[in-house]
């Protein structure tokens, strides 16, 4: 009965499954072909002037408005903000990624009742509406001079990275098989170089996995960076995104150059994701799984 | 998971007996584990402690006074705690979160899992399985954006409804359909989301298990209750996990959809976040920084019930294969 | 998916070596330089943002300030966010020294804790090149329609830029010069220029379905028109006073416009700003909101508008709304700031605000722009007042009255239901007020 069959080869033979997977077949196809649609809306509504969009808000531009992303950049500041934005997000996650993966290395490993507990209270972290945070942590901050800093930002992003690293990161450890370990510490390698030369390259995926699921955590944080940061080459993104969209508010804007904005938002995701996207999710599914 | 080496006979031998036999007769592995415990937990529990825990616990401690951020505190004892039981706005806001929690939870999950299923017979799944991610990744305040124009009255979305013969398209935008409209988008997006992460697990389930069930008579669905939903049920477990904390926690979408000008969205249509965020940021009074986070703490209260009780829920036995 | 690799990878790489370059460098230190000059120095948060036409009138008095008296300002535009900063900042002792916003946002966020430093010393300050006070050119009655903070003083925003809600209108729309001659002074008269236009097919009244507060300044003025002042009617913990005969009047008249079908048939889908689109397209006659709608809508007008403001009809006092300079206690540099106060008030340099951002400053000798005249008109009565969100509180609004008034807006409500919503949701309110 164990005939190993290659999996991926004989798909074929299971095609005869019925009108239900044609069905469900062609609602992803519509639901891809929305997605990107979408995508492509944004980017031509971009090049497009504000009038013409008021207007016509699903239409093609006739004379395509490259000044758009020009404005935005200089006036809108969101080419500062990019910086700012990349800056922070691979900051904090390569930060948070150095302090959690020892942790949730040791978690993985070392099954006590201190060590459930802590996994626990990593885990609850999760629940936590972050709106209570902001206060007490803007408080905190302005004590040691790091509001209004991305570096301030940066240790919040850690802070609020932690559970979900950790919970993450514990899953992957747990799956490195422990004869490796073993065999590197009756080598007579010490706890730092067991754990950067065995563990780490085996879990690598996950770790990159995490590392990459933070960057786009931080990229698109905007609450804590609209309380924290004011000062307008510090802002990061999101918070450019909110100050271009509340001039709305007492004195109309250009919704051409705000869709150029978005599209400099999203543009470092798509990048990102087209290159590393199956990696994240492959990545995921492995540490989830153990 | 690695099994625990406590007494490794071989050990015991080489060093010989002595006073201190459990110590010296563990594994060489079990004694790295230990000695490396705290040195290599305590900085990430440092800054979590430091960044994380103590910000709830003040947090906590202001749930019991009044206070705007400013002046100095005033105790009020559990009176936070009465207000939020008499308050009908934080029990529609209490009932909503979990309306989404549960009914936004299903639906994914029946969707990602239907998807998962469809993609396996598809071609080119990994690009679909991409594509569909990918609105996990945009920022919340995009999807405001687009959906004031993209639902509008004279938007892409009605015109291609009323090309398909649909004359009465239902009134997207409107106040009274804000929950609906945030549901359906946290549902969209966390859809590719989980789709990606089922689909790669359920990728993992060896195939010669959908043979024997196929030679054994199972249709497609039997195959799916029989085969696939306890061979991923690991996976499915965690995700329903992080659907729990994520989704209780979403305010951003809330936010777009129904806030104006300078106006938060009508009270119908918050959760316990929005609430928060609404006595913790007033447009134009004093914050109520005890009440709100008293309500952040209700909040967690429930997370964490709901998360013990999941976990117990779907707790299995691990299948070995 | 993987073709546009190479190229991202690039780009990534460069982005992230020249953003680490850069952020290095520009978060060394987020303290400013204290009084390079002899003059010292003071710290400004504006409510605008850099390329706004309001802050290019602030920058230029900013340097022609710090150059005739040598004070730096260290000026953050911070956007309208600034309301959310300044809380936080304030209560870790980082407040600016200076900040501006609408009156009611500072009184909400520093007034009420008695944050907010009391600038009648500033009205006492000479104007600079000027031979006249502060407190001369700004007409008291800006300055008392602002509630009251903690401290018991309405001298806690010292405006610089007043506007005015109304009901606006293009009075060069031919068929808004065929319904109406002149503002009608009934409701009845306001209902029948409503529907001379509805049967020109142009609807009455565009309106933001989803926003409660420029719809609610129908309710606000209708209530007055009867007699009614709402902070009072939101105050009464019995909810007694919904049953005066005053608001039953209010709230029947408001029924007659959803009812009656003079509102832009899609005004409850859409979002913000598709109507304001529509009105300034000139496919409605009226739009209720602050004047700063004309610089809201001044791209997409067409040139024949002319922009005309009406009251709502048995209103005698219009509903104002200052934005200006405040101080908060905790500032370290009050003097510097007072002083660039003074400075801005120059007719000189306040005119701006009317050239340049098109607002009405509180200056009577400074004309409003010509689109807002009927506004400036409105400005001239006696004795003015703030609408309806500066007096009753963001929870009462927040729990008690936008979901309920947006319900009866929308006609799912009617006028006797809305009272009872209303009532009953008020006195649920008091009693969880501990």
């Amino acid at each position: 009965m164990s005939i190993a069959i290659p999996s991926r080869g004989r798909r074929s033979r299971r095609r005869r499954t019925g009108p239900a997977v044609r069905i469900g077949t062609w609602l992803v196809w519509l639901f891809v072909a929305v997605d990107i649609g979408l995508l492509v809306w944004t980017f031509t509504s971009s090049l497009r002037g504000n009038n013409d969009i008021m207007n016509h808000p699903f239409g093609v531009p006739n004379s395509p408005k490259f000044g758009n992303y020009g404005k935005a950049v200089s006036d809108g500041g969101f080419g500062r903000a990019a910086l700012n934005s990349v800056f922070t997000a691979v900051a904090s996650s390569a930060l948070v990624i150095a302090l959690a993966a020892p942790c949730a290395y040791v978690l993985a490993r070392r099954r006590t009742r201190t060590s459930s507990f802590l996994s626990m209270m990593f885990v609850l972290g999760l629940g936590v509406p972050l709106q209570v945070l902001v206060i007490p942590l803007f408080i905190g901050l302005s004590k040691v001079n790091l509001t209004d800093s991305l570096y301030g930002l940066i240790l919040v992003y850690i802070g609020l990275a932690m559970p979900f690293t950790v919970y993450l990161l514990t899953g992957f450890f747990a799956g490195v098989p422990a004869v490796l370990e073993e065999a590197a510490v009756l080598d007579g390698a010490g706890p730092v170089r067991t754990f950067l030369s065995v563990i780490v390259p085996v879990a690598r995926g996950g770790i990159i996995t995490a590392f990459l699921l933070q960057i786009i955590s931080a990229w698109n944080e905007t609450l804590f960076a609209l309380v924290l940061l004011h000062s307008q080459d510090k802002i990061t993104l999101p918070v450019a995104l909110v100050n271009f969209l509340s001039t709305e508010q007492y004195d109309g804007q250009d919704w051409g150059v705000l869709f150029a904005g978005v599209c400099i938002i999203l543009a470092p995701m798509l990048a990102l994701f087209s290159w590393l996207g199956s990696r994240i999710i492959q990545g995921m599914t492995v540490g989830i799984g153990k | 998971m690695t099994a625990q080496i406590t007494q490794s006979p071989r050990i015991g031998k080489v060093r010989g007996d002595s006073p201190r036999r459990s110590r010296r007769s563990e594994a060489p592995l079990e004694r790295l584990h230990r000695r490396t415990f705290w040195p290599f937990a305590a900085p990430a529990l440092l800054f979590y402690i430091v960044l994380f825990i103590a910000p709830i616990a003040f947090a906590a401690y202001t749930s019991f006074y009044k206070w705007d951020g400013l002046s100095p505190m005033k105790d009020r004892g559990l009176n936070n705690y009465r207000i939020l039981w008499l308050d009908p706005v934080f029990h529609t806001a209490l009932t909503n979160t979990l309306k989404i929690l549960i009914v936004g939870g299903v639906v994914t999950f029946a969707i990602a899992l239907a998807l998962t299923m469809v993609l396996r017979e598809m071609n080119h799944r990994l690009f679909a399985r991409s594509v569909l991610f990918f609105p996990t990744l945009v920022n919340a305040m995009v999807f405001g954006i687009a959906a004031g124009f993209l639902f509008s009255p004279s938007g892409p979305v009605d015109e291609v409804l009323h090309a398909l013969g649909w004359q009465t398209p239902p009134q997207w935008l409107s106040t009274e359909n804000i929950f609906p409209m945030v549901m359906g988008t946290l549902i969209w997006t966390s859809t590719g989301f989980y789709t990606a992460i089922i689909m790669a697990g359920v990728d993992q389930i060896p195939q010669y298990l959908y043979e024997a069930a196929e030679l054994d008579g199972c249709n497609a669905w039997q195959r799916f209750r029989n085969v696939t939903l306890p061979m991923a049920w690991e996976v499915i477990s965690v995700c329903a996990v992080l659907w729990t904390v994520s989704s209780v926690n979403i305010f951003q979408l809330i936010l777009v959809f129904g806030g104006s000008n300078s106006n938060l969205p009508p009270a119908n249509s918050w959760n316990t976040a929005l609430y928060v965020y609404g006595e913790a940021f007033p447009q134009a009074s004093a914050p109520e920084l005890g009440l709100a986070t008293a309500a952040a703490m209700v909040a967690l209260l429930l997370v964490a019930v709901i998360t013990v009780l999941l976990r117990r829920l779907m707790r299995r036995e691990r299948i070995e294969y | 998916m993987g073709r546009s690799s190479k190229t991202a990878t690039r780009f990534l790489g460069i982005a992230t070596v020249a953003a680490l370059a850069l952020g290095v460098t520009s978060c060394s230190s987020s303290a400013p330089a204290a009084g390079a000059k002899s003059g010292g120095s003071f710290t400004y948060w504006s409510m605008w943002s850099k390329d706004e036409p309001q802050a290019k009138v602030l920058q230029a008095a900013i340097t022609a300030f710090t150059a005739k008296t040598g004070i730096t300002v260290n000026v953050t535009w911070a956007g309208r966010n600034v309301s959310k900063e300044i809380g936080p900042a304030v209560a870790a002792n980082k407040a600016p020294d200076l900040w501006d916003q609408n009156a009611g946002t500072v009184l909400g966020t520093l007034g009420s804790e008695g944050q907010a430093l009391d600038l009648s010393p500033v009205l006492a300050m000479t104007i600079p090149g000027e031979n006249v006070t502060v407190g001369s050119v700004i007409p008291a009655k800006y300055l008392t329609s602002q509630p009251k903070d903690s401290d018991g003083t309405s001298n806690y925003v010292i405006p610089y830029e007043v506007t005015a809600e109304g009901i606006f209108y293009n009075a060069a729309d031919p068929n808004m010069q065929a319904a109406m001659s002149s503002p009608p002074t009934t409701w009845a008269g306001f209902i029948g220029v409503c529907a001379a236009l509805k049967a020109k097919g142009e609807p009455c009244i565009a309106s933001e379905g989803e926003d409660s507060w420029t719809n609610g300044l129908y309710f606000d003025y209708d209530l007055l028109a009867n007699g009614v002042n709402w902070s009072a009617l939101a105050a009464d913990k019995t909810g007694a006073s919904w049953d005066a005969p005053g608001v039953a009047t209010a709230v029947n008249e408001m029924e007659q416009l959803v009812s009656g079908g003079y509102i832009v048939p899609t005004y409850t889908d859409t979002k913000y700003p598709a109507q304001e689109t529509n009105w300034a397209n000139d496919k409605a006659g009226f739009y209720m909101d602050g004047s700063y709608v004309t610089a809201e809508v001044s791209k997409e007008i067409p040139a024949t508008w002319k922009m005309a403001m009406m009251l709502p009809p048995g209103v005698t006092q219009a509903d104002v709304g200052t934005f200006g300079f405040s101080i908060p206690k905790k500032a370290k540099n009050v003097s510097a700031a007072e002083q660039f106060i003074a400075f801005f008030m120059q007719k000189s340099q306040l005119s701006g605000i009317s050239t340049i951002a098109d607002n009405i400053t509180p200056r009577a000798d400074i004309p409003a722009p010509t689109e807002l005249a009927s506004v400036q008109q409105a400005l001239n009565a006696p004795t003015l007042r703030v609408d309806f969100s500066n007096t009753i509180p963001s929870d009462y609004y927040n729990k008690v009255y936008n979901q309920n008034f947006l319900d009866f807006w929308h006609g799912k409500t009617t006028a006797a239901q809305f009272i009872a919503a209303m009532k009953s949701a008020q006195v649920t309110y008091w009693q969880t007020q501990g």
